[in-house]
């Protein structure tokens, strides 16, 4: 048992200390907030447009008002979008939500060498004068919006600074349209209290199902479990290949650097083997735990309420310990595979003959898991999530919509036994591994396996 | 003297090719063993099988006593052929670690790790990472931290191989010293002039199969002296002195030449020599020449221990 600690201890330390262990460690979270980051930051850091709107000729008086109007209108509904979250603690989540949904651009009034230029050439040069980007600050317009009115229907020419920014065109099209619909209505005679009441009528739907923790009508915390099961899966995959992996090229690399044969007299193949796995392990729950710490503070800083939720689904029904059982046996069956076949290659490409099948196989539970969040009973994801290599991915999607119980159990006991059996086999294909020095195949795996080497 | 170490008819069989073949030998406790061998005589997988990271296919291994390497794992040091350490470890770290998988307490490790390197030179390189040393250096820091446990045993295979002169040197000087120290040393090598300087005892291996056991200089005494004879002699004349078993001719230039004489067994060459000089042959130059490890070795299998034999890939 101390030799296999130390062999534990010296990997994990091996790999913990180097700056590039933490830094993939962190790549992930990272580029989780920067994907979710950066378009927030690229739209919050967009400029505010300077806008003109121009109304041309009498038939289009009015119009401008219009737009102004729906301009106040969706600044007035973003503020109280950002109250609301505030009050229900979401204050950050409220102002990025804001800050990405809004129009930006400010209305100013229109340059008088634009209001008195003729439609033509001369409002052209005027035009181009004031959306010239070498312009100078207090002249210079990102649009401007001629409104006019042809057979009593709106009309608008936006003129832009830049050729592909149809952002300002998109805003005047939604006013001049709810505009036209407010005149139309009113003019058949619907009175204009009606037209706004109509307007901002939101039904009220709420969904129900006999499975709601209430015993009726669905809530967020009915439908979270469902993420969570998807989330586990793919963490669980994630973490599970990534230790599996680790444990592959540690073992190349003591096969390619000789000391296999150095520590194969120190100690037993199994004792190795155990090390190895355990160390490993514990790079992943460092993972995990590094994980679950950034996830758990921005989320609990973020939405205390969803955090709360989660935390209380995880507790519920001992979903965290299905977790916690799929992962053991997830990793122990692929991490002893993997470690195995390491002590047969010296070189990535020696192993590509074992290793790209069980990737091509390992792709299946990922396609599977997603329709597991709609269908957690569909026959597909059923009869996989029986297959012992996939159980700790289909299961962990399937656990939180309460699967039946003898599944369950039946699943973990075929998951662990074949856990035992890939611990048995990799056993007996590490210590003929670690002293080959035959090419790896299918055929030479197998003679190792079955003794007949 | 007590073996520390016996094997007594082991076989070992890889798919359809024999490595070792019915190999019996014994080690005595304290002696320095040189097993010797071309490469790909099955010295590597007897080894493996002593060591037991391979099962032999037949026969008995008894090592300090017990029945199964692995069972007395702690008290030997190996240093395998294909050497190699933890590449960012520092050569104390390495030590320290392999001691602690033998049972020695990290501190105590870390301690004899620093003595051992100085006492061999390496004071310097303590702190380098062990891809930063030089092989030499790094076959030094691996056969210590082979025997920074204090082994009762210590299994060397090929310690000399890709090491200069100064350092094979430096090798043997530690081998000696860790005979002087109590433990018995059984290292495998292919030349012959290391186990000359060295053995106590040798074990040859040929074709897996053993073809002497004893001192150095029984393995010598197989093996005929030579007397070189340098004249105008004729191959005829020098057949007919006494004790001669043979005689080739090396050289001839005009009637002078150089014949190898061998010499019969249990021939010392002297009265050869006064033969040679009394019957009044035109004797110019002689040279009575010992055999050697490499002659005995050639002698008794037949083989040059430098060409390696054929070995199969195999799986165990």
């Amino acid at each position: 048992m101390k030799r296999t600690l130390l062999i534990a201890r010296r990997e994990y330390v091996a790999y913990a200390k180097t700056v590039g262990f933490w830094l993939s460690l962190l790549a992930f979270p990272m580029f989780a907030v920067l994907g979710g980051g950066i378009p927030l930051l690229i739209r919050s850091a967009e400029p505010i447009k300077v806008v003109t709107v121009i109304e041309d000729g009498p038939a289009a008086t009015g119009l401008a008002a219009e737009v102004r109007a729906a301009l106040q209108e969706e600044k007035d509904r973003l503020a109280e979008r950002v109250q609301e979250a505030a009050q229900k603690g979401q204050a950050a989540a409220g102002r990025a939500a804001a800050s990405i949904s809004g129009p930006k651009m400010r209305l100013i009034d229109a340059p008088p060498a634009l209001t008195v230029a003729a439609p033509g050439a001369a409002r052209e040069a005027a035009l181009r004068e004031v959306l010239d980007k070498d312009a100078s600050k207090d002249r210079r317009v990102d649009a401007v919006v001629f409104l006019s009115r042809v057979d009593g229907k709106p009309q608008a020419q936006v003129w832009t600074a830049r050729a592909m920014d149809n952002d300002v065109a998109d805003f005047v099209r939604n006013a001049l349209r709810t505009g036209y619909r407010d005149q139309a209505l009113t003019a058949a005679g619907v009175a204009p209290s009606l037209v706004e009441q109509i307007e901002s009528f939101k039904p009220e739907v709420k969904a129900f199902s006999p499975n709601a923790a209430s015993g009726g009508e669905v809530s967020m915390r009915d439908r979270i479990p469902a993420f969570i099961g998807l989330g586990a899966g793919f963490l669980l995959w994630s973490l599970v290949i990534t230790g599996a992996s680790i444990l592959l090229n540690s073992v190349m690399e003591e096969k390619s650097n000789k000391i296999l044969e150095v520590l194969l007299s120190s100690a037993s193949a199994s004792e190795i083997l155990t090390g190895k796995v355990l160390g490993v392990a514990m790079l992943t729950l460092t993972v995990l735990a590094v994980w679950a710490g950034i996830g758990t503070s921005v989320l609990t800083s973020a939405s205390p309420d969803t955090a709360a939720t989660i935390g209380q689904v995880l507790l519920d029904g001992g979903l965290v310990f299905y977790f916690i059982a799929y992962m053991v046996g997830g990793y122990l069956m692929y991490a002893v595979l993997f470690a195995a076949i390491g002590a047969f290659c010296e070189t990535p490409r020696d192993a590509q003959t074992l290793m790209g099948p069980i990737m091509m196989i390992l792709v299946v539970p990922i396609l599977v898991m997603q329709m597991a969040l709609t269908s957690p009973d569909a026959p597909v994801v059923k009869v996989l999530s029986w297959i012992p290599f996939f159980t700790p991915f289909l299961m962990s999607a399937r656990a939180p919509s309460d699967p039946p119980l003898i599944e369950i159990v039946l699943t973990l006991i075929g998951m662990f036994a074949t856990a035992a059996l890939m611990v048995w086999i990799a056993g007996r294909a590490f210590r003929a591994g670690a002293l080959s020095d035959v090419k790896l195949s299918w055929k030479t795996f197998g003679r190792a396996v079955t003794g007949r080497g | 003297m007590t073996a520390a170490l016996t094997l007594e008819s082991v076989s070992k069989r890889y798919g359809g090719f024999d490595a070792v073949r019915d190999l019996s030998f014994e080690v005595p406790k304290g002696s320095i063993c040189g097993f010797l061998g071309p490469n790909g005589a099955g010295k590597t997988s007897t080894l493996r099988m002593i060591l037991g990271l391979q099962p032999a296919t037949s026969g008995r291994i008894a090592i300090l006593g017990a029945p199964d390497g692995r069972l007395v794992r702690d008290r030997i040091g190996f240093l395998p052929e294909e050497r190699g350490l933890y590449k960012k470890m520092t050569p104390v770290e390495a030590i320290a670690f392999f001691g602690a998988l033998k049972g020695l307490p990290s501190h105590e490790g870390k301690k004899r790790a620093r003595q051992l390197l100085e006492q061999q030179g390496l004071g310097a390189a303590q702190k380098k990472k062990m891809k930063e040393l030089s092989k030499g250096m790094a076959q030094k820091v691996q056969l210590i931290a082979a025997v920074v446990h204090r082994p009762e045993f210590v299994i060397l295979d090929e310690p000399f191989s890709g090491l200069d002169p100064m350092n094979q040197q430096g090798l043997e000087e530690m081998i000696r010293g860790l005979a002087a120290d109590g433990a018995t040393v059984l290292f495998s090598t292919h030349v012959m002039q290391h186990a000359e300087r060295l053995c106590d005892k040798v074990v040859l291996l040929a074709k897996g199969r053993k073809a002497f056991e004893g001192t150095v200089e029984e393995a010598k005494a197989t093996s005929p002296r030579v007397l070189d004879l340098e004249g105008a002699i004729s191959p005829e004349a020098a057949g007919a002195l006494p004790g001669v078993a043979g005689v080739e001719t090396l050289s001839d230039q005009d009637g002078v030449r150089r014949l190898k004489i061998v010499l019969a067994a249990g021939a010392g060459g002297q009265d050869t020599l006064k033969a040679a000089f009394l019957s009044g042959l035109d004797v110019r130059g002689f040279a009575l020449k010992e055999p050697t490890l490499h002659d005995a070795f050639i002698g008794l299998t037949g083989d040059n221990p430098d060409q390696p034999a054929v070995r199969p890939e195999a799986v165990q």
